[in-house]
């Protein structure tokens, strides 16, 4: 695992690299960063800890519950594709590094053991499970999608996202640079 | 006032408190696109739900008609940011042999009807609970919204991953080519 970490943040430093854009919607106070190269666009929105604890209250969740999932860097994340061709995406393949090291974004497996020790009940977990970006998905022309990805980060912690997708049998990446968590209060 | 329209009440209420979060998801999102993937026909899986008045629908009943499966939820923008134009397409392709289905994971009939209850006109078409997702997981769906083109034979023939604007013109010359199919 170790190794195989080393290995995709060696390769990610001959990544192709795009300049990250940076925007704050004037309403919410909330940032995004984005950025767009070889047929991807990522984009990272931050949620506030209130917009994730009303989110998973409303679904069913404890507010315990939902504080532990609030308590996380909480981002929606949209990914479209803008090429011609197919692409595909491996949430497992993501690196997010802070300090200089790499982690593994936590996975919708991960998450529900933790739901199901917890005792959140079947509709709560359905419900979460829909609204985290997907594990693993294909991408036509055209399409796209968006969920949420957390990161165990403290507020206003910053971070670089490395993200990879396949696209004409061939494995590209691309970074996200200098994200930050969102405060408490934006 | 009766048991459900108090219930949709505390739902409505419950979608207006959740009201900036997802203005500020949707703000941010993609502009809705119309493209459709076809694919090689294959049979469609199994459909057989209950809509939100508890009438059975089934897909393999709608054999000879051109059929927009959509799968969605309330809590998703781009789902809510389409769902207009699908009725716009619904209305626009009314009489003629095609139909809709929104299959709706995990919410029951009260938030569903907060929702559409905010629309100049309510959906026409039915809305369909799949209340433990076991559907999608059937359909293979990865994420919402996720839209199926079924041709009159009953197979899938298209596919589209995100919002679309279901009523743009290509979208709608596209299921008018499968009609005289």
């Amino acid at each position: 695992m170790r190794l195989f970490t080393l290995t995709l943040l060696a390769v990610w430093g001959t990544a192709t690299h795009a300049a990250t854009d940076f925007s704050v919607d004037a309403e919410t106070g909330l940032a995004s960063w984005q950025t767009e190269t070889d047929g991807i666009q990522v984009r990272l929105t931050q949620i506030s800890p209130d917009q994730a604890r009303a989110f998973y209250q409303a679904r069913g969740f404890s507010a315990a519950d939902a504080e532990r999932y609030a308590s996380e860097c909480v981002f929606m994340t949209v990914v479209r594709n803008i090429g011609d061709m197919p692409i595909r995406h491996r949430l497992a393949d993501w690196r997010y590094v802070a300090a200089g090291q790499p982690r593994a974004i936590r996975s919708k497996a991960d998450w529900e053991r933790l739901w199901k020790q917890q005792g959140v009940t079947e509709s709560a977990r359905i419900a979460f499970t829909w609204a985290q970006f997907p594990t693993v998905q294909t991408f036509e022309p055209g399409d796209w999608n968006q969920g949420m990805t957390t990161y165990s980060m403290p507020r206003g912690g910053q971070f670089d996202l490395h993200f990879a997708w396949h696209a004409d049998g061939k494995l590209h990446r691309g970074t996200l640079e200098q994200v930050r968590c969102a405060d408490e209060h934006p | 006032m009766n048991i459900r329209s108090r219930m949709t009440g505390a739902a409505l209420a419950m979608l207006l408190l959740l009201a900036p979060w997802t203005r500020a998801l949707a703000a941010d999102l993609p502009p809705l696109s119309h493209s459709l993937t076809t694919q090689p026909p294959r049979p469609a899986p199994t459909l057989r739900l209950k809509d939100l008045g508890g009438t059975a629908h089934d897909l393999a009943q709608l054999k000879g008609r051109v059929v927009l499966v959509n799968f969605w939820a309330t809590w998703c923008p781009p789902c809510r940011r389409e769902m207009p134009s699908m009725e716009r397409l619904s209305q626009a392709l009314k009489g003629e042999a095609f139909s809709v289905l929104a299959v709706d994971v995990g919410e029951d009939g009260d938030t569903i009807d907060a929702f559409t209850s905010q629309f100049d006109t309510a959906p026409s078409f039915p809305i369909l609970l799949d209340t433990r997702s076991k559907v999608m997981q059937a359909w293979k769906v990865a994420g919402l919204p996720t839209t199926f083109l079924i041709d009159r034979q009953g197979r899938i023939v298209a596919s589209a991953i995100g919002g679309r604007e279901f009523d743009h013109s290509e979208m709608v010359e596209a299921i008018r080519g499968l009609l005289k199919k």
